[in-house]
């Protein structure tokens, strides 16, 4: 059985917060009748889609002798391990034990299946523990299911802990020194006094004296979901319809890497929607990839004890509380287990 | 057997979201549309004004028209 109960506080903050919904992969790494290894929150886990789409989270271990399941066969509803031919169903369940048929593992669900969704792109999916396998409401960010607004996702795989991502999202500041250079954070003040403002789903963090300019703002949001909301301007030759938005996300893959969702949105409609997707993928998407690698050159080269020898100011509240936030999350996760 | 090989990490991938390398047409297009944007306005007149004036016509060489620059512009963006 995954997630186990055995975890510590340590543990759980250092490979993703359970009990809530994460992004795994993007949906197409997946293909109709393939099935894909990933890992996520420091486990390993297949993904299975059988030819009609249907999507399954298993724990990439066969019940019998604990060998990965990715290493074996596709049979279309069900996959069988390589090793002994042991057969899992998409809940979970084994279907036959091909080596003795009447095998008191057959029917037995045995394999931990985890409820997925897909949203926008990606696959989303419930890490619960052993006391809660049902996930809780999960309630999407309006920028992917609202009318009137068009986003692409962006994915990328960074050799960085899941909270230094989130972080990175939480300091709106670096826009302003490490995105100068660039297409759209080059302008704005480099001093800003900032506030976190409460809402009933999670904070924002915000300059109380520019907006509209850098990246100015972000609300952190946990919604069943943890996801971030942000906006930054478009110079003139993106075309009418504003600024561009980013919803985030990130996977805690495990204790040293992260997968990153970006989805940038914006709100257009009819021509100018068609103007923008034309112009993001012809033009765009490849400056923004570049500001993105600007945060990840400097994230990967972040010391392991980067958090551990810091001298905070006022900048960092929003990253601050963060921690707080998930410091307390993982503490009480574990000890409601222990409990 | 699925080939598990293809979870190879890390997935770093600049352009996720064509279908095809832009043709030439598509690049000219891009870029003077920027132009356009910048120096002429966000108004579907201002594009078709500064599109032609620029002789950047259709992929058939005829000038623009508010209509045939909805059409294609909806062709590529859609």
């Amino acid at each position: 059985m995954t997630l186990s109960s055995s975890a510590t506080a340590d543990h759980v903050y250092a490979t993703g917060l359970r009990n809530q919904w994460h992004p795994v992969v993007p949906s197409h790494f997946v293909a109709p009748g393939a099935m894909r290894r990933v890992t996520a929150l420091g486990e390993q886990w297949l993904l299975f889609r059988r030819s009609d789409g249907v999507l399954s989270m298993l724990a990439d271990r066969c019940p019998h002798r604990g060998a990965p399941l990715s290493l074996g066969k596709h049979l279309g509803d069900r996959v069988a391990c390589w090793y002994h031919g042991v057969e899992v169903e998409g809940d979970g369940t084994v279907s036959s034990v091909p080596g003795l048929p009447g095998c008191g593992l057959e029917g037995k669900k045995l394999v931990a299946s985890l409820p997925v969704r897909e949203v926008a792109g990606a696959v989303l999916a419930y890490f619960g523990d052993e006391e809660h396998p049902e996930p809780p409401e999960l309630t999407l960010p309006e920028p992917l299911t609202e009318d009137g607004v068009s986003a692409f996702l962006c994915y990328a795989e960074w050799d960085v802990p899941w909270r230094y991502a989130v972080e990175n999202l939480l300091d709106p500041m670096h826009g302003a020194f490490l995105h100068h250079d660039s297409h759209t954070m080059f302008d704005g003040d480099t001093t800003a006094k900032f506030r976190i403002r409460e809402t009933d789903r999670g904070y924002f963090f915000e300059k109380t004296d520019q907006r509209g300019v850098n990246f100015d703002w972000v609300e952190l949001c946990r919604t069943g979901v943890d996801w971030v909301d942000l906006s930054i301007p478009y110079p003139p030759s993106a075309g009418p319809g504003g600024p561009f938005g980013i919803v985030g996300m990130v996977c805690p893959v495990d204790e040293g890497r992260s997968g990153v969702f970006f989805w940038r949105y914006r709100r257009v409609e009819d021509w100018q929607r068609s103007s923008w997707r034309f112009l993001y993928r012809t033009l765009i998407e490849k400056r923004h990839w570049e500001v993105l690698e600007q945060d990840r050159a400097m994230l990967e080269a972040m010391p392991a004890d980067a958090d551990q020898r810091e001298n905070l100011y006022q900048h960092d509240l929003g990253v601050v509380r963060l921690r707080r936030l998930y410091r307390a999350a993982a503490a009480e996760q574990t000890g409601a287990r222990r409990g | 057997m699925t080939d598990p090989l293809t979870d190879a990490w890390p997935y770093l991938d600049v352009h996720q979201s064509r279908t095809h390398e832009p043709t030439p047409y598509e690049y000219k297009l891009a870029a003077t549309l920027e132009e356009v944007f910048t120096k002429e306005g966000h108004e579907i007149a201002d594009v078709v004004r500064g599109l032609n004036a620029r002789q950047v016509h259709a992929a058939d060489g005829t000038p623009w028209t508010e209509e045939s620059f909805r059409a294609e512009i909806t062709r590529l963006g859609a």
